[in-house]
């Protein structure tokens, strides 16, 4: 019997050496994951696609009873704001082409408002709810990469943490933390934009800190737009990230600091937009060396 | 063919929890309260407990197999549900030769399972710093309301799996 109980005792050490060896590799300075780990993601993947179809069947069913009940409020609703739509499309068609005419004349084609849309479906979204993770239905195959940005109509809900061959993993911004930064900015006239960071995802007031660099003008109102500014260079600019809810000082009253609601929603999300920014970074140093 | 059944079972829990989110109300997710399903593990207690002989150790082998199965597939962070699993099935296996197998010292068992898996799983995580929840918060929008959930889900499963399991068991046995 006690020759049981060490061997019990061995077993036990064992494990936890193994833990502390496993949490180790994987929180380590990794940029992708390993092959058997993206074999078994993509295998898990595949599954899951098949699963997916049926249970969103039925869990679509309890949400089309639930909005049924809005539905004749909401049209009065979405008919007003067509009618103020209608003028905007016809002004932004203007814009548009006044600015490719622009661009042309100044033989500065490229822009890092540009990018390839990739389009993905949502299979499946992690249930451990510390890790804001959903898994996507498109891969490298598919030429997706670490750190794009993943977008759906309403606007920015994170990015692509890792990548598998047919598979890959969002991170929402719901999960950011100091080492996911967004270079972002508020737009205003006359060159007096608002620039500064998204640092990270605060979960007691549920909304993004958007750290304003100093020399930015501090006059804030609730309700303005936060977009990306394309300067961090992953990114693309001008992808819509959400409104300034409300503005607090830091801890030693330098800076400001804006709480921002994210724009989209994120806990239904189906169908996103994987962003591949067409401007790489490489690019621009490529002419400085031509010049 | 029959031995593939348990793999095969655990496998489907493991994808159905990843949209076991939306299955859920939204006006539930949205709000503070967080639920984790712990399917996996709750099937692993059925195992553990009408399945599992004295001598064999199945459950908590397919412990550590699909444990490692969600680390890498939701998570990220490997070893944390593998180890967990795990060790809270090897209690299982131990405290169920002292108790006769019926639906209350499975309910029991259930809850020791869950709550010390959670607990476990709070614990690595907070100190490897992926949550910053104080114990409190965790206390009552957690662990509570997971806890719950996932022996709903256990009563629900129990009279589809006992007898079941029971048969396989009976033809390990002969098999062997």
């Amino acid at each position: 019997m006690p020759f049981f109980r060490k061997k019990r005792l061995f077993i036990i050490l064992i494990g936890f050496i193994i833990l502390v060896a496993l949490i180790g590799f994987s929180l380590g300075d990794r940029k992708n994951l390993s092959t058997p780990e993206q074999f078994i993601k993509d295998t898990v993947g595949w599954a899951q696609s098949v699963i997916h179809t049926p249970v969103k069947f039925v869990a679509n069913i309890f949400t089309n009873i639930d909005d049924l009940k809005n539905t004749y409020d909401e049209n009065q609703l979405l008919k007003e704001k067509l009618s103020q739509y209608k003028g905007l499309i016809y002004e932004v068609q203007e814009i548009k082409e006044e600015n490719e005419q622009l661009r042309k004349t100044l033989d500065k084609t490229e822009s890092i408002r540009d990018f390839n849309p990739i389009q993905a479906t949502v299979m499946s979204r992690t249930p451990e709810r510390w890790v804001e993770q959903i898994t996507i239905n498109k891969g490298e195959q598919d030429g997706l990469k670490t750190n794009m940005a993943v977008i759906t109509a309403d606007g920015m809900i994170g990015k692509v943490q890792t990548t598998s061959e047919f598979t890959s993993t969002v991170q929402l911004l719901t999960g950011f933390d100091q080492f996911n930064r967004i270079s972002a900015t508020i737009s205003r006239k006359k060159g007096k934009d608002i620039f500064g960071m998204i640092e990270e995802f605060d979960e007691e007031t549920n909304s993004l800190l958007f750290k304003i660099i100093e020399e930015s003008d501090k006059d804030l109102k609730k309700g303005e737009l936060v977009v990306s500014s394309g300067m961090g260079g992953v990114f693309p600019a001008g992808l819509l990230i959400g409104t300034v809810k409300e503005v607090i000082p830091d801890k030693y009253g330098l800076t400001r600091t804006a709480l921002v609601k994210p724009a989209a929603d994120m806990y239904e999300i189906n169908n996103v937009i994987v962003v591949d920014r067409t401007l790489t970074e490489d690019k621009p140093e490529d002419q400085g060396d031509k010049e | 063919m029959k031995r593939l059944y348990l793999p095969l079972i655990l496998f489907l829990f493991v994808i159905l929890e990843g949209v076991s989110l939306e299955l859920l109300p939204p006006k539930l997710v949205m709000s503070d309260l967080l639920i984790i399903p712990h399917w996996v593990l709750i099937f692993l207690v059925f195992v553990s407990i009408f399945y599992d002989k004295e001598q064999t150790y199945y459950s908590v082998l397919y412990g550590v197999i699909f444990g490692l199965l969600l680390d890498i597939v939701y998570t990220g962070v490997l070893g944390v549900y593998m180890f967990t699993y795990a060790i809270v099935i090897y209690i299982i296996h131990g405290l169920k030769k002292l108790l006769h197998a019926n639906i209350h010292v499975t309910l029991l068992l259930g809850l020791i399972a869950i709550t010390v898996a959670d607990l476990l799983i709070y614990l690595i995580f907070f100190v490897i710093g992926l949550t910053e929840m104080s114990g409190e918060e965790y206390l009552f929008y957690r662990i509570i309301p997971t806890v719950l959930a996932n022996l709903l889900f256990l009563l629900v499963l129990y009279p589809f799996l006992r007898k079941r399991l029971v048969k396989w068991s009976d033809e390990q046995l002969t098999n062997n």
